[in-house]
Parts: structure tokens; C-alpha cells; sequence
């Protein structure tokens, strides 16, 4: 019982500063294995900072976090990668002289403890993933040749491909049209099914009641809400932090 | 799309055939005896001269070679690549000349150190990107070489000083080939190194590193570990060039041991031959080597320059060579290996797209 109970990461008063500017100021929160948790506020929010945080980027000016009830604060991210926690960019960073294939493979080479594994190994993996999240037919592409959706998978296959068990999305379909998200959402259901944990940065709502059970709010690098994302998005103080003091009172009223 | 690459792979079967031939005539025809090339007067072969600048086009293929894992490869512009080259010359020197150590013995500790020396330095170095880097490895380079002159020990110089230091001439009958193809095996050890780095989970790494190190580390590639072990590799290969350099050579100094023309050029016949590849700085060095020495005079094929004296040639050859290497990185981005294999074919449509390319 007390096992499952326990959260696979766990946020302790976590703090990134840039100068004077706290961007992350003492966020609080937990996530336990096989959940889908979105992360959403306003721009300037903290979100990425969040999530570079978490992946090792960003070294920590305050608090710690806890993987699997171990700290990872201030570990390298080749480090917190070969632990298990996988992550896009919000600006995709694909290895332009690769191929599709060979974009996934990396990821598979290297990657948690489950994926390591030799070349030929890595490049079925590779393919597997590819399939997963539809790129199969595009796989002896160059990336030049990817679409923007496709890039967007690809950066999502390059993450599954180190096998993790925790997956950081950082805005997956923002920029994508209606379909396009939807296919994206099927992609990230598929990937959710394997056994990943998932934790995504969204700015499209209909993503984040789609398929998050709870949803954390950020606000000015503090948690503002968290909970159901249906009950979230109707909370007073999550409104006032998106369209400001007097939307939320004409909104009321 | 099928048919393409089917013809595709037979070009390169060709082209390996034909470079093989070429290859096995260039190294098995000296084999027969020089004296025998000379007596039936065989071109080229004929001219002992010719050894000397057939050794140094492979010692740059060595060279051009071992930059392509650093600078092509994992994408850092390393300009002091010739301080390994140093390193090597004067490791294998000072074992044979002051410590009386046989050639082949102090030979291996040459790349070795080079290694080791790179890998110390490359930790704070390899924190640097872009054009930090290749500032900062520049000073490594400049300044290895002014050390290596200027370091006294009461009062005498440790290393030979400005005097140079001379090596015992090694015993060994044709000497000019044992050296060229002493040169040819450091060559061959570099290009299949390179082949074997490009096949490796070790060199997917370098090219997510250099394609984008932040995504690279983030899907568990060491990055700090993977760059240093990259730079320690191409100075091993560098040091190795020095180190049958001096011996063969006999007698090294600053000058000749740490030429900073040495780092630009091995940069740039990566860059004619194609960075990145397994054959393209190799293809790059001979190239250009050949250029150099024909601009400069020393080939069998003799030719005049109008209008420019004797005096005045070096200089205008430097030019034409300048010159040349714009168009070259213009309009060659990729090297001139993209033509090899039938990729590519060198047309109008070509230029025009890679000045596109590079006008970027």
C-alpha cells in the first residue's frame, strides 16, 4: 500500500533564480508512477524553467528534488536521463544531419539503463518508437524534411526511445491545428500506455482536460492551483492569473 | 528512388576499386626497389625528392584525418591541433636523443602523450564553444611551442632550446621508404580509427554533440566525457605524425615541430576534402598538398608562373591558394568528396544551390 502511495518525482521548495528574478520560487508538488499530470499558466509562468530544472539543465538555488525517493538536484542531464526521466524541447532540437531514423536511434544508444544497448540493438528500438508515434514511413528521412508536426514527433521519439519511465513534454502541440493535435494526443495516450509517467507543459486546454488527471497551476514561479483540470480552469485565481483582475470580476458577475 | 541508390553503391564500388589500385601502385611499386623504379626511369618514382613530398602529403593525411574527429565530427574548431603534432616530435625526440631509447620503443609514447596532454588540457578547454574554442585552443597551440623552446633548467635549455634537437639517424636500409610507409600505417590506423568511430555508439554521440549538445545530453550522452575522449583521439593520431616525424626528420625545433600555418592547413584540407567523413580530409590533404607543393615549385612537373620571378613565387602561390579556399567553401561546402560515388556531379545547378547554402 505505502509502496504505491509513493511518488515517483517529488518537487521540495524547488527555487531557480536568474539574477534577481525568481523564476521558480519554492514549488511544491508530487507525481506518482502512471499518472498524467500537465503543468499550465501564463507566459513567464516558470514552466520550462520547471522542467529544465527537473532534467538536470537548470542547477537549483534552493529546495530538491526526488526521484523515486533519491535526489537529483544538481545531477548533470546525461545523468538524470540514464535515470529514467526523458524530456522534449519546446523549440525541437533535432540533429539535422541525421536522419529520422537516426535521430530516434541516438536516444536509444543512450538513454536510461533499459535502453543502452549496441547499434543495431538501438536502430530496431528505433524503429519500434517510430512506429509508436507514426513516423515509420519517414524514417529514412532527412529531417529538412520534416514538417512541423513531424518534428514534433520526432522530438517525442527521440525521448521514448531512452526508455523512460517519466516523460517531460515541454508544449508538444503548440503551433499544431486542430487534427494535428489530435494525433498528437493519440500519440501521447500511446506512449502514456507503455508504462510512461507523463508530465506535459500545455498551453492548449483542450490537451490538458483531454488527458491529464490533475493539472498544477503556475503563477509568477509559485504554485497557484492544483487539481482535477476541469474543477482548475474554473477557479477564480487561475482566471485572474490568465486574463487579469477585471476579466475575472466581469466573469463573476 | 531504389534505382538511385543501386547505382549509387556501384559508383562506390568502383571508385574503392579504383582507389585501391592507385592506392596498392603507390605503395607496392617502391617495394620492388627504388633502384630498380630509377634504372627503368618509372615517373615520379624516379625522383628520391618525390619520396620526401609523398611522406609529407600522408603526414598531413594523418593530420587532416585526426582534426575530422575533433572538428568534423563532434564540431569544435580546434586550431592548436598542431601543439599534439609538437608533443609527439618532441616526446619521441627526447627519449631517442637524451634517454638513448630505440625508435619504435619511444615511438607508441608519442600519441600517448599527446592523449594525455590533450585530455587535461580539453577539460577546461572543451567548455568553450564556437569561437572561444578555437581562440582559446589556438593559444594552446602557440604557446606549447614557445614552452618547449623557453624552458631552462640551470640554466640550459631541457628541451634543446632554440638550437632545435638533433635524433640519432635511424639504421635501416632505404630509409626514405621505411619512413613513407611508416607514414602510410599512421594514415591507414587514422582512417580506420575514424571508420570505426562513425559505426559506434561513441560516434553517434560526437555527431549529436555537435548537431546539438544540449538534446545530446538530455537523452544521456556524456557530453564533457564524449568531447575529451574526442580531442585525447585526435591528439593521439597527431602525436603519432609527430612522433615518425622527428625521427625521420632527424633534427626538430619550434619551427618545425609547432608551424602554426600547420593548424590552418590541416583545417582546411578537412574542410576542400568533406568534414565529417571517413576519405574526405584525406582526399582533402592530398589535394591540397599537392597544390601547395606545385604552386610552390617542388613537383617533377615544372611549370612557370607569368609575369612573377622566382623570388616572389612563394608568395603569389599563398595567394592562389587563398583564394582558391574561398571558392572552394563557397561553393564546395561539403568537399570535393561529395563528387566521389555518384552522388553528386559537379554542374552549374550545384554551385548555384551551395551558394545558396552557404550565403545562409
Amino acid at each position: 500500500m505505502s509502496e504505491a502511495a509513493a511518488p515517483q518525482l517529488e518537487l521540495r521548495g524547488v527555487i531557480k533564480r536568474f539574477g534577481g528574478v525568481a523564476a521558480v520560487d519554492g514549488v511544491n508538488f508530487e507525481v506518482a508512477k502512471g499518472e498524467i499530470v500537465g503543468i499550465i499558466g501564463p507566459n513567464g509562468a516558470g514552466k520550462t524553467t520547471l522542467l529544465n530544472c527537473i532534467s538536470g539543465v537548470h542547477h537549483l538555488d534552493g529546495g530538491d528534488i526526488r526521484w523515486n525517493g533519491d535526489s537529483i538536484a544538481g545531477m548533470a542531464p546525461h545523468r538524470v536521463a540514464r535515470l529514467g526521466i526523458g524530456r522534449t524541447f519546446q523549440i525541437v532540437k533535432p540533429f539535422g544531419s541525421m536522419t529520422v531514423r537516426e535521430n530516434a536511434a541516438v536516444g536509444a544508444l543512450f538513454g536510461s539503463a533499459q535502453a543502452r544497448r549496441g547499434v543495431k540493438e538501438a536502430f530496431a528500438l528505433a524503429d519500434e518508437v517510430l512506429e509508436l508515434v507514426g513516423l515509420k514511413a519517414k524514417a529514412s528521412h532527412p529531417v529538412s524534411a520534416l514538417t512541423i508536426p513531424d518534428r514534433k514527433r520526432l522530438e517525442v521519439a527521440r525521448a521514448v526511445a531512452t526508455r523512460p519511465q517519466l516523460l517531460l513534454l515541454d508544449e508538444v502541440m503548440a503551433g499544431l491545428n486542430n487534427v494535428e493535435i489530435d494525433e498528437a494526443l493519440e500519440m501521447v495516450r500511446a506512449v502514456h500506455a507503455t508504462g510512461v509517467t507523463v508530465l506535459l507543459i500545455e498551453h492548449v486546454m483542450r490537451v490538458i482536460v483531454g488527458i491529464c488527471r490533475r493539472a498544477v497551476v503556475l503563477d509568477f514561479g509559485h504554485v497557484l492551483v492544483q487539481g482535477e483540470p476541469a474543477v482548475v480552469l474554473q477557479d477564480e485565481r487561475v482566471i485572474q492569473a490568465y486574463l487579469g483582475e477585471r476579466y475575472a470580476k466581469r466573469l463573476k458577475s | 528512388m531504389i534505382a538511385t541508390a543501386d547505382s549509387r553503391r556501384r559508383w562506390q564500388r568502383i571508385f574503392l576499386i579504383v582507389g585501391a589500385v592507385v592506392a596498392a601502385y603507390a605503395l607496392l611499386a617502391p617495394l620492388t626497389s627504388l633502384d630498380a623504379a630509377q634504372s627503368a626511369n618509372v615517373p615520379l618514382l624516379a625522383d628520391k625528392f618525390w619520396f620526401r613530398i609523398a611522406t609529407y602529403i600522408v603526414m598531413f593525411v594523418v593530420m587532416a584525418t585526426a582534426w575530422n574527429i575533433i572538428g568534423g565530427i563532434t564540431g569544435y574548431a580546434a586550431f592548436g591541433n598542431v601543439a599534439f603534432f609538437g608533443i609527439g616530435a618532441y616526446t619521441t625526440g627526447m627519449l631517442i636523443a637524451k634517454a638513448k631509447w630505440p625508435f619504435l620503443l619511444a615511438l607508441p609514447l608519442a600519441p600517448a602523450l599527446a592523449a594525455l596532454f590533450a585530455a587535461l588540457i580539453g577539460l577546461p578547454l572543451l567548455r568553450l564553444r564556437g569561437h572561444y574554442f578555437a581562440v582559446a585552443s589556438l593559444g594552446v597551440g602557440v604557446a606549447i611551442g614557445e614552452l618547449v623552446q623557453n624552458i631552462d633548467y640551470n640554466g640550459r635549455p631541457v628541451f634543446g632550446g632554440a638550437s632545435g634537437l638533433f635524433l640519432p639517424i635511424y639504421a635501416v636500409g632505404h630509409r626514405g621508404l621505411f619512413f613513407f610507409y611508416l607514414m602510410c600505417g599512421a594514415a591507414a590506423i587514422a582512417i580506420a580509427v575514424t571508420w570505426l568511430v562513425l559505426r559506434s555508439r561513441f560516434g553517434y554521440g560526437l555527431i549529436a554533440i555537435r548537431e546539438n549538445e544540449e538534446a545530446a545530453a538530455v537523452l544521456g550522452v556524456n557530453t564533457t566525457a564524449y568531447k575529451v575522449g574526442a580531442f585525447a583521439l585526435a591528439a593521439a593520431l597527431t602525436g603519432l605524425a609527430g612522433g615518425i616525424f622527428s625521427q625521420w626528420n632527424v633534427f626538430i625545433n619550434q619551427d618545425n615541430a609547432f608551424p602554426i600555418e600547420y593548424n590552418v592547413q590541416m583545417i582546411l584540407m578537412a574542410l576542400l576534402g568533406g568534414t565529417g567523413t571517413v576519405f574526405g580530409p584525406a582526399a582533402g590533404a592530398v589535394l591540397l598538398q599537392l597544390l601547395i607543393q606545385f604552386l610552390g615549385g617542388s613537383l617533377p612537373i615544372s611549370f612557370e608562373l607569368p609575369f612573377v620571378s622566382t623570388e616572389a613565387r612563394p608568395i603569389v602561390a599563398q595567394v592562389i591558394l587563398g583564394v582558391l579556399l574561398v571558392v572552394v567553401v563557397i561553393f564546395v561546402p561539403r568537399g570535393v568528396i561529395d563528387f566521389f560515388g555518384g552522388r553528386t556531379r559537379l554542374s552549374l545547378a550545384y554551385l548555384r544551390r551551395s551558394l545558396r547554402e552557404t550565403s545562409l
